[in-house]
C-alpha cells in the first residue's frame, strides 16, 4: 500500500483545486446541518467535522433517480432512453463508518447474477477519499461493535489519517493511487509516522462503544422469530423512516412512474420497511400486519438475514438513527436487550 | 453491462377471456425482437413483470410453457393498477416484460416421478405450464402418471376450458376437474378440493405433488396429502408477495433470509418450515 504525506494546511487548497476540474462532493455546512453536498468552485472543503447527518450513499443511490424514460408512440409508450452517462467525481471527507458502508451495499448491487447498472456505474466513476477518525465524534458511535474501525480505510479509495501537522495518505486500490497523484508531488511516509498513526488508533479504538453485542445475538435471532420480546420496541415508533433514510446501509426503493404529456419516466426512490405500504399486497392483504412485525424486520434485517446472506452485518455503527430516531428508539439498546435474554 | 431493470419490448398478440365475470384474461405476447424471443429462456413456475410504462410493473407467473415457441402467455386478474390497464389494452399494443424471474418448478426431480398436480381458482397458471410441459411429446416420457385436480367456485371461473377439455380426451393424464356448485348445464364433478383429493387418493409412491391456490385451499388440502403419506419434501407449492424490482434488491419481498423473487417463488414444505411465516 502507497503511503504518502500531505501537509495540513495544504489539503484545503489540493481539494479546492480539484474541485475546479473535477465534481467534488463534501461535508458542506448549511445552516444547522452538515451536508454531502457538490463542492462549488472557489469553495473550500470542511476538515474539521464531525460526521454529516445524510449519509453519503446518495452518490451511489441516489434519494430518487431516474431509471429510464420513455414516450408516446402510435403503438404506446416505448422506451426512449436507458440509464443516463454518469461523471466521474471525487468523494471526500467520507468517515470510515461510511466508506465500510459502500462494501455491504456492493454485496447487494453488485452481485454475480444480476448486476445494478445505476449503482455500479457510479461507483466505478467515483474516487473515496476518506477521514480517519482520530477523535471519534460522538458517544454514539459504536463501529468497533459491528466490525468497523476509527481508522479503518476498508471501502476508501485513499484514506486520509490526521497526524497533528500532517496527513498520512494510504492508498487503497489502484483508483486512489491515481487521485494521489493528481495531487502533486507528495513526500513518501516514513516508520515514525506508522508508529504515531498506530498510537493514534489504538486511542481511538479505546473512545468507540465496542460493547454493543451486534454478533452475540445472531444465535438469538435464528430461534426467536416468534418472542415476546417484539412486542417490546415498537410501541413509540412513528413510523417516520428517519432510521431507514439516513441509515448508509438501508437499501430498499421503490419503483414508481410518472407521466407528463407525451413523456414519461420510470424512477426509482428509497423506501422505508417501517411504512405500511412497503408490504401491503393488491388484495389488501399485508404480511406486515403492525409495526410490531416491521420493527422485527428492520432487526432481522440488519443482524440476521444480512448475515445469512452475506455474512456481514448491515450496519456500521454510525449512530445516525440513535441520534435522530423522534422518540428515541435506540439500536444500541434493542441489540444489548437481545443479548441479555 | 446489461440493464435488468429495462423491460423487453412485446406486442400484445392476443387476449382471451377466460372466465363469465370477464376479470381473467389471457394475454399472449410476441417478442419484438428475434434475439429477445431466443435469450428469454424460461422453464414453468418462474415469472415476469408485465411491464406498461406510465402505470408501473406488475410480477405474474408465465403462463405458456417453453414447448410453445414463439410467445408467452399470462393469465391475469384484473386488480390493481398496472392489471386493469392491461385489462383495458386492445391486441396490438405494445408494452414490455421483465423476466424470466425467480425459480422453476422443480423439474429435473419431478423427472421419473407420478406427479399430482392441484388447483384452485386461477392460482393454476404455473401449473397449467407445467402440464404443457409435461406432455410435450419429447417430456411425456420423462414423467410417471400425471394428476390432475382442478377446481374453481363454479363452472364459469374454470379457466383454460378448452385446454382441459383435451386433456381430458388424453389417456396419459389424469383429469380431475370440480366445481364447488355446478349450473343446469354442468355435467361435471362437483365438491371441494380438498374432498375431491381425498376421493381420488393419489399414491404418494414415487410421487410429488404441486399446489397451488387460495389459503384457504390449501389449508384444507395439505392434511390429506399427509394422510397419503407425501413428505413435506414432496408438497411443492408457489408463494406470492408485493415485488418492485424482481432481482433481490428492492428489499420487499422476503419471508426471512429469503427472496420470494429470487430465491423462490417456487419452494418445497420442507423449505418453507425453516422460514418465518410472514407471507
Amino acid at each position: 500500500m502507497e503511503k504518502r504525506v500531505i501537509k495540513k494546511d495544504a489539503l484545503a487548497g489540493i481539494i479546492k483545486k480539484m474541485a475546479e476540474s473535477t465534481l467534488v462532493y463534501a461535508p458542506v455546512r448549511e445552516e444547522d446541518n452538515l451536508l454531502f453536498k457538490v463542492l462549488e468552485k472557489g469553495m473550500e472543503p470542511l476538515l474539521d467535522f464531525d460526521n454529516a447527518k445524510n449519509a453519503p450513499k446518495n452518490f451511489f443511490f441516489p434519494q430518487t433517480e431516474v431509471m429510464m424514460r420513455y414516450m408516446r408512440t402510435e403503438r404506446g409508450k416505448e422506451l426512449s432512453t436507458g440509464e443516463g452517462e454518469i461523471q466521474e467525481a471525487v468523494l471526500f471527507g467520507v468517515r470510515p463508518c461510511d466508506a465500510r458502508s459502500f462494501v455491504l451495499l456492493d454485496n447487494l448491487f453488485n452481485d454475480p447474477k444480476y448486476k445494478d447498472p445505476y449503482y455500479i456505474k457510479r461507483r466505478e466513476k467515483t474516487t473515496i477519499v476518506s477521514l480517519a477518525c482520530v477523535h471519534p465524534p460522538y458517544t454514539t458511535c459504536f463501529c468497533t461493535s459491528v466490525d468497523g474501525h476509527p481508522l479503518s480505510s476498508e471501502g476508501a479509495d485513499v484514506c486520509l489519517i490526521d497526524l497533528g501537522d500532517t496527513y498520512l495518505a494510504e492508498c487503497v486500490t489502484p483508483k486512489g493511487e491515481d487521485l494521489l497523484k493528481k495531487m502533486g508531488d507528495l513526500p513518501k511516509a516514513d516508520q515514525a509516522l506508522e508508529a504515531k498513526k498506530q498510537e493514534l488508533s489504538d486511542a481511538a479504538e479505546k473512545e468507540v462503544n465496542g460493547a454493543v453485542p451486534a454478533h452475540a445475538i445472531k444465535a438469538w435471532l435464528d430461534e426467536n422469530f416468534e418472542n415476546p420480546f417484539w412486542d417490546t420496541i415498537h410501541k413509540s415508533c412513528l413510523a417516520c423512516g428517519t432510521c431507514t433514510y439516513l441509515c448508509p446501509t438501508c437499501h430498499c426503493f421503490d419503483i414508481t412512474d410518472e407521466v407528463k404529456k407525451e413523456d414519461g419516466r420510470r424512477i426509482r426512490s428509497w423506501d422505508s420497511c417501517m411504512s405500511w405500504l412497503f408490504t401491503v399486497e393488491t388484495s389488501g392483504h399485508n404480511p406486515r400486519t403492525s409495526q410490531k412485525e416491521r420493527w422485527r424486520q428492520r432487526a432481522m434485517h440488519k443482524f440476521k438475514y444480512f448475515v445469512d446472506n452475506f455474512d456481514a452485518i448491515a450496519c456500521v455503527g454510525c449512530g445516525r438513527c440513535v441520534m435522530y430516531c423522534p422518540v428515541n428508539i435506540d439500536i444500541r439498546k434493542i441489540v444489548t436487550d437481545i443479548s441479555k435474554l | 453491462m446489461q440493464n435488468p431493470y429495462i423491460p423487453i419490448p412485446v406486442d400484445l398478440d392476443k387476449i382471451i377471456t377466460e372466465v363469465t365475470t370477464k376479470d381473467i384474461k389471457t394475454f399472449r405476447f410476441t417478442f419484438v425482437n428475434k434475439e429477445d424471443e431466443e435469450s428469454f429462456k424460461y422453464l414453468p413456475g418462474q415469472f415476469g413483470e408485465l411491464s406498461i410504462f406510465g402505470k408501473g410493473e406488475s410480477p405474474i407467473g408465465i403462463a405458456s410453457s417453453p414447448t410453445q415457441p414463439g410467445y408467452l402467455e399470462f393469465t391475469v386478474q384484473k386488480a390493481g393498477v398496472v392489471t386493469s390497464e392491461l385489462h383495458s389494452l386492445e391486441e396490438g399494443a405494445r408494452m414490455g416484460v421483465r423476466g424470466p424471474l425467480g425459480n422453476t418448478w422443480p423439474i429435473e426431480y419431478l423427472k421419473g416421478k407420478n406427479i399430482v398436480i392441484v388447483g384452485g381458482g386461477f392460482a393454476f397458471t404455473t401449473l397449467r405450464s407445467l402440464i404443457n410441459y409435461m406432455l410435450h411429446d419429447e417430456n411425456r416420457s420423462s414423467f410417471g402418471k400425471i394428476t390432475v385436480v382442478y377446481g374453481a367456485r363454479e363452472p364459469g371461473l374454470l379457466i383454460y376450458k378448452d385446454e382441459l377439455a383435451a386433456w381430458e380426451k388424453r389417456d396419459d393424464i389424469d383429469m380431475n376437474v370440480t366445481v364447488d356448485k355446478g349450473d343446469a348445464t354442468w355435467k361435471g364433478r362437483e365438491g371441494f378440493v380438498p374432498t375431491v383429493c381425498k376421493e381420488v387418493a393419489p399414491s404418494s409412491e414415487n410421487a410429488v405433488a404441486v399446489i397451488c391456490g387460495p389459503p384457504v385451499m390449501i389449508r384444507f388440502t395439505l392434511p390429506v396429502f399427509f394422510e397419503l403419506g407425501f413428505s413435506k419434501d414432496n408438497i411443492y407449492t408457489s408463494l406470492e408477495m408485493r415485488m418492485k424490482c424482481g432481482i433481490g434488491k428492492c428489499g420487499r419481498c422476503n419471508v426471512g433470509s429469503k427472496y420470494v423473487c429470487k430465491d423462490g417463488p417456487v419452494f418445497s414444505l420442507a423449505e418453507l418450515d425453516k422460514l418465518t411465516k410472514e407471507y
